[in-house]
């Protein structure tokens, strides 16, 4: 059984057995409320919306991610690619019951893409109509920020970003992913 | 069995909480709703407030540094899956549980006791997990230990400790 | 498509509301206006997936974790906190926050519960035949926050609807929460006692009865039992305007 498979029906078992569930609505809605709040904080500086919904979604993976273990039970990943098929296939589907197509590797291995055919975060959603916010808002951000703080915590540096959205006209919403580098153990500060 | 002390490192190798109990009165062992109490050192005063009577940060550094190199040895010897889960000496057993994103969970216990590594496990799950992680007013990290000796945290682990593990 | 439309009457009603936080609170209706008009600038993908080319009730009966909800408002609290003066004002701006979902929900609660009342058929043409059944009194309003703005958020009814007993009051409603969903996972420290999270509930009732021409303030108050340790009044201040029209409309028989 290929590791994708495995992990899709991980996936799919914990969803129904294990995830404890509330309205999508109002998980989409208090998502909105929370990127409206920022544009209107930030005056409509959409780079710093961008910014400061990366840094939120940073502490949610960094917190989301022992929710994920605690749930899952899974072990250490071989491998960057099981790791794709586990943060698509078993993530996505328990956090927001979607599981993203995981393709575009880079013949190193290292680099993949995440194509989200649905998005809860982004149900309801059209974007304002000012000119600038299909060119720059990346409306759902916070999830590059939940697989960087996520993949931070179990030791592995990871760079995320959106480079196509369904709201801003494209035909896709893709995320592009790197592995940057395996973290080491962090030793106690030395006494003497 | 009896739970003498338990401890939570994070990533960052710090200890981010330490809790001692005190061995229960021979009066109430048995009893399921008997709460421990440090009649020995501190009357008076609940196991909560006791605790640090006796424990000192030193002996945080000592466990952390015993169990971080046990913890490396095992995956020296055994390969990288390899994980050490307990050991005992003359006096206590200490029994360790570790996330994959790093966070170390020891309890110690008297010799009696049976492996207490699911315990621990649901520890995280269940109380780490639900109070600690997901409560919006603990900061992601817990420098100092911050945020994981809140209210609900630390009764769920009294009651864990003295009902389910008595 | 007419819930443009609607959107925009419900604008005007919650504009011409009589608040002392309007102004703040305009502009983000104001942006949800901008978010919501169909317009012909913008962009959109050549396989047309817009919001307008989807169900509206596609969602309806859609679930997802609720740890995933638990995250984003811990990040809305942790957000709130980070710019406050103190717990009172942590609590305006949870409210303020739920604001905007309560004006939302509202047109959402009315597509739905139109769209049930023609039972089988849940085109939107035959929506459009039948008028909105807005709240006129405020027994009603309270009904619709009670039992569908509750079911809608939370899949039960709230536990108990009650009147202020004292006749210095009798604006004052009271909306209980045995155990609000909010407030799940958290441990509110000795010294924040006062503080209740569900302020962003409270938001969203406000949001909800402001939308339907009922000025209120709504507050979210720890009242807890031995049985429900997290049990929350939600307080609801009717202002003036609304009980002067609430004696005009009994006079006349409006239900």
């Amino acid at each position: 059984m290929s590791s994708a498979t495995k992990a899709s029906r991980i996936g799919e078992e914990l969803w129904k057995t294990r995830v404890d569930k509330v309205n999508a609505e109002l998980v989409t809605l208090t998502y909105g409320t929370i990127v409206a709040q920022l544009c209107q904080d930030y005056d409509g500086n959409y780079h710093e919306v961008n910014k400061q919904l990366e840094k939120m979604g940073y502490n949610i993976g960094m917190r989301l991610i022992e929710d994920f273990l605690a749930k899952s039970n899974v072990g250490r990943c071989a491998n960057f690619r099981e790791t794709a098929d586990m943060i698509s296939k078993v993530g996505f589907r328990i956090f927001l019951n979607i599981a993203p197509t995981v393709t575009n590797w880079t013949s190193d291995n290292n680099q993949f893409s995440l194509i989200f055919d649905e998005n809860p975060l982004a149900d309801f959603v059209e974007l304002p109509d000012d000119g600038r916010a299909q060119d720059e808002l990346w409306f759902s951000n916070i999830l590059c920020g939940v697989l960087r703080g996520a993949l931070e915590m179990v030791q592995m540096q990871i760079e995320a970003h959106f480079v196509s959205d369904v709201l801003r006209g494209d035909d896709t919403t893709e995320m592009r992913v790197s592995l940057v580098r395996y973290i080491e153990d962090e030793m106690p500060p030395d006494e003497e | 069995m009896v739970v003498y002390s338990f401890y939570i490192f994070d990533r960052h190798a710090e200890c981010i909480y330490k809790r001692r109990w005190l061995p229960r009165p021979v009066s109430t062992v048995g009893s399921k709703s008997s709460r421990p109490t440090s009649e020995a050192s501190a009357p008076g005063l609940p196991a909560t407030l006791g605790q640090s009577a006796r424990t000192t940060d030193d002996d945080a550094k000592l466990i952390f540094g015993t169990v971080f190199s046990l913890r490396n040895m095992a995956r020296k010897l055994g390969g990288e899956d390899d994980n050490f889960v307990t050991y005992r000496t003359s006096q206590y057993k200490l029994h360790y549980y570790e996330t994959p994103t790093n966070i170390k969970f020891v309890m110690l216990t008297d010799l009696k006791s049976p492996s207490m590594r699911v315990a621990l496990q649901q520890i995280y799950i269940n109380l780490y997990v639900e109070y600690v992680v997901k409560n919006p007013l603990s900061p992601v990290e817990h420098p100092g230990g911050i945020g994981v000796n809140n209210e609900l945290f630390e009764e769920s682990l009294e009651q864990f400790v003295t009902r389910v593990l008595s | 498509m007419t819930q443009p439309a609607r959107h925009a009457a419900m604008l005007s009603i919650s504009n011409s509301g009589p608040n002392t936080m309007a102004g703040e609170k305009q502009q983000s209706t104001q942006h949800m206006h901008t978010q919501s008009q169909p317009s012909q600038g913008l962009r959109v993908p050549s396989n047309r997936k817009t919001i307008y080319d989807r169900h509206l009730n596609r969602s309806r009966s859609a679930e997802l974790s609720r740890a995933s909800f638990a995250f984003l408002f811990a990040e809305m609290v942790t957000y709130a906190q980070r710019r406050v003066t103190g717990i009172q004002d942590l609590e305006r701006r949870l409210n303020e926050q739920g604001y905007p979902l309560g004006l939302r929900l509202l047109d959402l609660l009315y597509y739905r519960t139109m769209s049930s009342s023609t039972s089988s058929s849940l085109s939107s043409s035959s929506t459009s035949a039948s008028p909105p059944n807005r709240p006129l009194r405020i027994l009603p309003l309270l009904h619709l926050i009670h039992g569908p703005l509750w079911r809608l958020l939370f899949n039960r009814p709230a536990d108990a609807l009650e009147h202020s007993v004292s006749p210095e009051t009798p604006n004052e409603y009271m909306i209980t929460d045995n155990d609000p969903l909010v407030n799940t996972y958290i441990s509110v420290p000795k010294e924040m006692s006062m503080l209740n999270c569900a302020a962003f509930v409270a938001g969203i009732i406000e949001g909800v009865c402001d939308g339907c021409g009922f000025e209120a303030k709504v507050t979210a108050h720890n009242q807890p039992t031995e049985m429900w340790p997290g049990r929350t009044i939600f307080l609801l201040r009717f202002g003036e305007s609304v009980m002067e029209r609430e004696k005009v409309l009994e006079r006349a028989g409006v239900k």
